[in-house]
């Protein structure tokens, strides 16, 4: 499919490596020059200068043969006007990124889908929703459900008290005969892996683990984590992300807002209802302190400085915060944050990316979600008919390395297969695929 | 740390396809029944079992492909490629020795045109196919063909890529490497099919106009004739494989727009527009030239004076009169465009038409700036700004072009001290393998055949050809302590 971006910052950036990776033809329009030899450097994607905003750009792009749109640049003006002109070229589908989350409302998507712009995507509005999902499962980091919950992919970091420390999966699944889990990403470093049975879990890993819902208690106890309910949150920031997010958690958790400004101060309190505001430095530690930061069970860190924000987060998990989140610019740090002690590093960009990525795939395939900080997606198939997947066992198969299937859901039941497992006509096959084998695994099932 | 595994890797592919077109030879020597199928078949068995053989053992080697693997998967790649096409000369007979066959087949794969074989003609024709067909596959570049056709070198590809295609810029016509590849080398095929039809259709042998097709839309030069083109003294052939000369030395993705008749791309050229006029200059002047210091023919006289002109600016060096033999002041012009070479992107070899322009561009502009100190000024090449990096590049690369000339120059002049004209012919002969053109000045101009060079000065040459191909920074750079550093 042929995909033109416009914006190399770091959403077009990150977007045009998922998607050149997936035998995607991408052309990347940006007014910066040293961002796109960048890019040209380091993606396999046609670089073309220029106002995206324009129409002699757009053709030159051979736009009324793409069948998608993506404009992602930092101006909402010309993410909006490049799409509507775009949808005038011809191409099929639009997507524009905006900063206004006022535009949402469906009346003015409604609107804006008339003048062409098929999807709005606000990286704010994105970001906290992820932070509530991300305090609403606090315990383990990440959680997604796929055919209604039967199969739950949950990841967990291991820290120091963590009883699987220093066990290879094989001696792990071997203590536990009860109930079937399997380990199917992990995140040591910066790198992502597929966990083989003789891989040894360290400290600081941060593992993926398919499991039945019923057996989700269980994996939790057994992983060592103990559930908390979060009842407290401070926020830190005055950023409109911070207010989006205040306003996402204000009627679940009790929220406490510490911002610098006193006229953001006065902004907020326009807007939100339910939260305590404090107008104090948020690198100030007494004036945290003071506000019942030792008392908290999240910690929020969205100052628009990533400095500021892994610093405090780092100093509220050394108070003993149970939950601590930072928003930090640079795409690349949100891969330490396991090796550092905060819980979670998110970077809206990034979240951004990684959902419009999803946006282009669910036309392909029935459901696709993106693991937090792994290269990889996991896929959803279902087994049609005359299928060559039915005559052999998984082992026979040739799935690449780079995959690993997390589960089956066949009827009711649900089966975690070895490689004996034979597949039939109408099973639902759920996939972890690292990225560059996202295209055979594709392959095999269709 | 350098990835030796795909380098190894990479590289065997390249051998396994060049014994696959070596096989290809087998229908000429079979069809005109020369006698060279064995030899032929004994080299291409050769040339595939190595490097399956190479390819088996790296084929579990991780397929990361960093700048360091790309410039050195390209000048290895180059060099056994090289070494593995001369195999048909040593294993047939026609050049026994190890420095002459290598020299053939480097001449040839760089698109030089040099040759070392007195009696071309009898040479079996599947070994004269082979010949040409090495000059064909040089032409658009080996490498450019692998990332064509193979799909293991994705992301790397860019890096080989830019290592091995003539030239500062490389355009993408798509947004994939891969497919930008297979295009250039669908126009290639296109053109040099088109170019055989014609040549059979005015009066060439079915062997002749497909020889030639092959070597006239490389550059390259090789001729099944001793005399080389001046053996098909038809009009109508010559201007042909003159336009297709010219053709051969546009940037093969303004003819890719061409084809998809986005004229305005290639009026917008100023590479194009300089190539166009500098030619059409050149064969006025010579024309007149030549036509005034030897009388005869006007016709003739435009001829031949168009045929040398496209013949050497395009580095290609086929000859169908000799430029040396008119008066003085001509063989020093045409010595001089030994270093102009056509467009870059073109199949075409020399310091190319881009870096003259830039060069010129800037030279001109900083007598401007003396003036006007403090204004603005910069460059524009297609109206638009060329970076103070990108000036600075083509610079050096100009001047590490004229130091290897320089030294290249000094050590021939020793090696041809026993030359009735020493200096003349060792200037002539460096100048014209580092442009990768072929026919030189002096004692081995346009009739003559680089055979009675010595030995040592077969490999100098042999060297600057390969440097010059590869656009001298691709294997510079591999003697520099930079490169093997971790970092």
């Amino acid at each position: 499919m042929k995909i033109v971006i416009a914006g190399a910052g770091a959403i077009g950036f990150h977007l045009a490596e998922l998607l050149s990776k997936e035998d995607h033809d991408i052309t990347l329009i940006d007014t910066d020059e040293t961002a796109l030899v960048q890019a040209g450097r380091h993606l396999d994607v046609l670089c073309i200068t220029g106002d995206a905003a324009t129409l002699g750009i757009l053709e030159d792009t051979q736009i009324k043969k793409a069948q998608l749109f993506i404009s992602v640049t930092t101006s909402e003006k010309t993410n909006l006007l490049a799409a509507i002109l775009a949808k005038q070229l011809g191409v099929k589908n639009t997507i524009a990124r905006i900063s206004n989350i006022e535009h949402l409302k469906d009346s003015d998507q409604e609107r804006f889908k008339q003048l062409g712009i098929d999807v709005l995507i606000s990286p704010q509005q994105l970001a906290a929703l992820e932070i509530e999902r991300l305090l609403q499962r606090a315990s383990f980091t990440d959680h997604y459900e796929f055919e209604n919950g039967k199969i739950s992919v949950v990841g967990f970091t291991l820290d120091a008290a963590c009883p699987l420390n220093n066990y290879t999966l094989r001696e792990i699944d071997e203590r536990n005969k009860d109930f079937s889990l399997r380990g199917i990403a992990l995140l040591r470093g910066s790198d992502t892996l597929i966990p083989s049975g003789d891989t040894r879990l360290q400290k600081g890993d941060h593992l993926y683990i398919a499991t039945q819902r019923e057996y989700l208690e269980s994996a939790r106890k057994f992983a060592g984590k103990q559930l908390k309910p979060i009842k407290n949150v401070m926020i830190i920031g005055g950023t409109p992300l911070a207010l989006r997010a205040a306003q996402q958690l204000e009627n679940k958790y009790s929220v406490t807002v510490v911002l610098k400004s006193e006229d953001r101060g006065k902004k907020f309190l326009e807007e939100l209802d339910n939260t305590l505001i404090i107008n104090a430095d948020p690198s100030d530690v007494d004036a945290l302190k003071e506000e019942g930061l030792e008392q908290m069970d999240a910690f929020v860190a969205l100052t628009p400085n990533s400095e500021i924000n892994i610093l405090a987060s780092m100093m509220a998990e050394e108070l003993g915060v149970y939950k601590t989140i930072a928003q930090v610019e640079n795409v690349d740090y949100t891969r330490i944050s396991q090796n550092i002690g905060i819980d979670t590093i998110i970077n809206k960009k990034l979240i951004a990316a990684n959902d419009i990525f999803r946006f282009v795939r669910k036309g392909k395939v029935e459901a696709v979600a993106s693991l937090h900080g792994v290269d990889g997606e996991i896929i959803e198939f279902e087994v049609h008919k005359n299928n060559r997947l039915l005559r052999h066992p998984v082992k026979d198969l040739h799935l690449p390395t780079q995959c690993i299937i997390a589960g089956v859901v066949r009827g009711q039941e649900t089966i975690v297969p070895n490689g004996d497992f034979y597949f039939e006509i109408n099973d639902k096959v759920i996939i972890l695929a690292l990225p560059e084998a996202i295209h055979k695994v594709e392959e095999i099932f269709k | 740390m350098i990835n030796t595994g795909v380098v190894i890797n990479v590289i065997g592919v390249l051998l396994i396809m060049l014994g696959g077109f070596m096989l290809t030879s087998l229908f000429f020597s079979t069809y005109y029944g020369s006698e060279d199928n064995l030899p032929i078949l004994y080299s291409a068995v050769t040339t595939v079992s190595t490097g399956g053989l190479l390819w088996l053992l790296s084929r579990n080697s991780s397929k990361k492909i960093g700048k360091r693997e790309g410039f050195l998967i390209v000048a290895l790649g180059w060099c056994s490629v090289a070494i593995f096409s001369a195999l048909p000369y040593l294993y047939s007979g026609v050049l026994p020795n190890l420095s002459n066959a290598f020299f053939e087949s480097v001449s040839g794969l760089t698109t030089t045109g040099a040759t070392v074989i007195q009696d071309i003609e009898s040479v079996p024709q599947g070994i004269l196919f082979w010949r040409s067909l090495t000059q064909w596959i040089g032409g658009m570049g080996i490498i450019v063909l692998t990332v064509a056709i193979f799909p293991l070198l994705g992301i790397g590809g860019v890096e080989l890529f830019v290592a091995e295609a003539p030239g500062p810029t490389s355009d993408k016509i798509h947004p994939r490497i891969k497919e930008t590849a297979k295009r250039l080398w669908y126009i290639y095929l296109g053109l040099t099919s088109m170019l055989i039809v014609l040549l059979f259709l005015n009066g060439m042998t079915f062997y002749d106009a497909f020889n030639h097709g092959l070597t006239t839309m490389a550059t390259g030069g090789f001729s099944t004739k001793n005399a080389s083109i001046a053996y098909f003294s038809e009009p109508a052939i010559q201007y042909i494989l003159a336009a297709f000369m010219f053709i051969a030395g546009i940037n093969y993705t303004l003819i890719y727009y061409g084809f998809k008749g986005r004229f305005t791309r290639i009026w917008k050229s100023d590479e194009f527009k300089t190539y166009l006029s500098l030619v059409i200059g050149l064969i006025l002047i010579v024309t007149t030239a030549v036509y005034y210091f030897r009388g005869g023919e006007f016709e003739r006289a435009f001829r031949e004076a168009t045929f040398q002109i496209i013949s050497i600016i395009t580095t290609t060096g086929y000859v169908s009169a000799d430029y040396t033999a008119w008066t003085p002041v001509l063989t020093l012009l045409f010595f001089l465009l030994f270093f102009i070479g056509a467009c870059a992107g073109s199949t075409s070899g020399g310091i190319k038409i881009i870096r003259h322009l830039v060069i010129f561009k800037n030279s001109f502009l900083e007598l401007r700036r003396l003036l006007h100190p403090k204004a603005i000024i910069r460059i524009k090449i297609d109206r638009k700004i060329v970076a103070p990096r990108v000036i600075t590049h083509i610079q050096v690369f100009l001047l590490f072009y004229l130091i290897l000339f320089a030294l290249g120059s000094l050590v021939m002049t020793v090696i041809l001290n026993d030359f009735e004209q020493p200096f003349l012919t060792s200037i002539g002969a460096v100048a014209t393998s580092l442009g990768n053109v072929g026919p030189a000045i002096g004692q081995l101009g346009p009739m003559d055949t680089f055979a009675q060079v010595p030995i040592a000065g077969k490999w100098v040459l042999t060297i600057l050809m390969l440097l010059g191909r590869l656009e001298l920074f691709t294997i510079l750079i591999l003697f520099t302590p930079y490169f093997w550093k971790r970092n």
